[in-house]
């Protein structure tokens, strides 16, 4: 991973393993068959500068779903559901068809309510770590922060679909 | 309908301001459009595999491929005026004894207007596909790489201003790098300027209701519409080029109703709902009916669809002659069901042209019929013919012979840039063949 300027880890557990689980995921996606690989503590960007290469749809998804299932999909139904993908002309609109079916999935794992709104701002740095791979710059937690205290009905599964959905998450 | 209708105006006005959605100009154009139009709606049939002159236009089933054999006869009588072969019935189905019959009491020909013969430009698929789509002969076009030059899709989104979800490609399969095909990587057009795809039998594969069949449906005020407010500032900290973006430009309202569809066609696959053509056995037949649902959908201005079986023929005589008896029968059952379609009907013009042919000579390749095989490669490849037929398209009119070639493939983008008012904006743009010209012109 093409990281430069690494931050000291300042993961929680919870997001260590979500974030490692990505970055193997990242890694699982592009090795040869006979690659081994281990978890290590993932290092963070700097800042988003340096994403400049776009995920493939197998990464996209095997990123996405182990993160948010917390186990990696099996390779039948990474190809399955990348080559679906594949079938749709608007890759955005297929993303949101993808995430749509992850989120109606009873063994998604997604933060509750009262872990969000106990403590907005480490909820919005966690968020960033685990789908960026960065801290959010001080105006861009503040951004997001007020957002979500401003809107007390926005749920944690909206700020994950707005992340999984973003510009920035189908880069590395 | 109404739900539907409403949900999508609901959603619509919800995120208004939410995202930068293009200015909608009252006539649900994006943009003003350049030229004049003569069509509200052209589909554009790719009747492509590689479909030899000899077994379709020349009406010669056996007699000319198959060494010993004398059946003759029209195998695509819901195309082509012409009785079918009387013997040697092997393209119908069951065991292929019993043809199926047509859909069309009057076929197109007879309803509008033949080029019998038509040059093609490439001989292998993808470069011949493209040769349709750009209206130029694609000389350094690769495999798995985007068209090198504007499709008609980009220059009617670009020059003509029709919204995303009014340009439609329906490609057969997601291999052969058909999913590139509704875009190129041209930068004055590209992704923005792109078609709507679907490739039905993937998209709407009962398998793939396991994977995208269950989507959770968010409120569109209070749900969508915030979700979208925090994508758009996320997205408004990482910059992004035109060349990285990924989005068609459907807008939210077109996605919603986009997502609406493949919802209803999810459902309508389990319970056997789709207008499927009526003796549907193929992967060219599934793609049409859901084709045909595009338009019944969205009554776009232009789709276009891809159809491919007939490639059977490198290795198997028999099955390439059923596969285009089926792409036939699957023009019928378009055809017939787009004069159904309230808004479609009586408005419509269908273009039906192969993107290459085959051999004069065949292959060593053998059937289970003793039937030799053929590929695609030499001169005789190079011929092959357009049908049209709609409401300007003069009736019962041949043009051209065998061996007498009256127009050329590049002339099928050319005309639905002609019908949809952007034929001046292409001619301009310089990258087309220069010879390139509407069908309209010819006759």
């Amino acid at each position: 991973m093409n990281m430069q300027e690494l931050t000291p880890n300042t993961f929680s557990p919870k997001a260590t393993a979500f974030a490692a689980a990505a970055a193997a995921a990242l890694l699982q996606a592009c090795r040869k068959s006979d690659d081994v690989f281990e978890l290590e503590t993932p290092l963070l960007y700097a800042d988003n500068s340096s994403k400049t290469k776009l995920k493939t749809n197998e990464q996209f998804i095997n990123i996405l779903y182990t993160g948010l299932f917390q186990t990696a999909p099996t390779e039948d139904y990474l190809s399955a559901l990348s080559t679906i993908l594949t079938s749709i002309g608007d890759q955005l609109l297929a993303r949101e068809v993808v995430i749509a079916n992850f989120f109606n999935t009873p063994d998604v794992q997604l933060p509750s309510m009262e872990e969000m709104r106990g403590n907005v701002g480490a909820f919005v740095e966690e968020t960033y770590k685990n789908f960026y791979l960065r801290l959010p710059g001080a105006a861009e937690k503040a951004w997001v922060t007020q957002f979500i205290e401003s809107q007390p009905e926005y749920t944690p599964e909206l700020v994950y679909f707005a992340f999984a959905l973003s510009n920035e998450y189908l880069y590395y | 309908m109404t739900n539907r209708r409403d949900f999508i105006k609901k959603s619509g006005l919800a995120v208004a301001g939410a995202t930068l959605a293009p200015t909608l100009l009252p006539s649900g154009r994006l943009f003003a459009s350049t030229g004049s139009r003569s069509g509200e709606h052209v589909v554009l049939v790719m009747f492509a595999g590689g479909v030899r002159h000899q077994e379709s236009a020349g009406k010669r089933y056996l007699a000319d491929a198959q060494p010993g054999e004398t059946a003759e006869g029209n195998l695509l009588y819901n195309m082509l005026s012409g009785t079918p072969p009387n013997s040697q019935i092997l393209y119908g189905t069951g065991d292929g004894s019993v043809a199926i019959p047509s859909i069309l009491t009057t076929p197109l020909q007879a309803q509008g207007t033949l080029f019998n013969e038509v040059r093609a430009f490439n001989t292998g698929h993808y470069g011949a596909l493209n040769s349709i789509l750009q209206g130029s002969d694609p000389v350094g076009q690769g495999l798995r790489i985007r068209p090198v030059a504007p499709t008609i899709f980009e220059y009617l989104r670009r020059h003509g201003g029709y919204a995303a979800s009014d340009v439609w490609f329906v490609g057969n399969s997601v291999g052969g790098s058909i999913p590139l095909l509704n875009y190129s990587s041209h930068p004055d057009y590209g992704i923005r300027y792109g078609a709507n795809f679907f490739a039905p039998t993937i998209t709407f594969h009962p398998n793939s209701q396991t994977y995208i069949g269950d989507m959770k449906t968010y409120h569109p005020e209070s749900e969508w519409s915030p979700m979208l407010r925090l994508k758009s500032f996320l997205d408004s900290n990482f910059s992004m080029t035109d060349q990285q973006l990924d989005a068609l430009g459907n807008t939210t309202e077109e996605k919603e109703n986009i997502k609406l569809f493949m919802k209803e066609m999810n459902e309508r696959t389990n319970s056997g709902t789709i207008d499927l053509p009526p003796a549907t056995d193929s992967g060219d037949t599934f793609s049409m009916g859901y084709a045909v649902e595009v338009l019944k959908w969205f009554k776009p201005a232009f789709l276009c669809v891809n159809l491919n079986d007939v490639d059977a023929c490198h290795n198997n005589f028999t099955s390439y002659i059923k596969a285009m008896h089926r792409a036939d029968h699957a023009v019928g059952h378009l055809w017939n069901t787009i004069q159904s379609i309230p808004g479609m009907a009586g408005n419509t013009t269908l273009i039906c042209i192969p993107e290459c042919g085959r051999n004069d000579e065949p292959n060593a390749i053998v059937d289970s019929n003793g039937f030799v095989s053929f590929d695609h490669s030499d001169e005789n490849s190079k011929r092959i013919f357009a049908l049209l037929a709609g409401p300007t398209v003069p009736a019962n009119l041949t043009l051209g012979s065998e061996g007498t070639a009256i127009g050329q493939v590049s002339d099928a983008m050319m005309t639905v840039a002609d019908l949809l008012g952007v034929k001046e904006a292409v001619q301009q743009a310089g990258y087309t063949d220069p010879s390139a010209q509407s069908f309209f012109d010819l006759i």
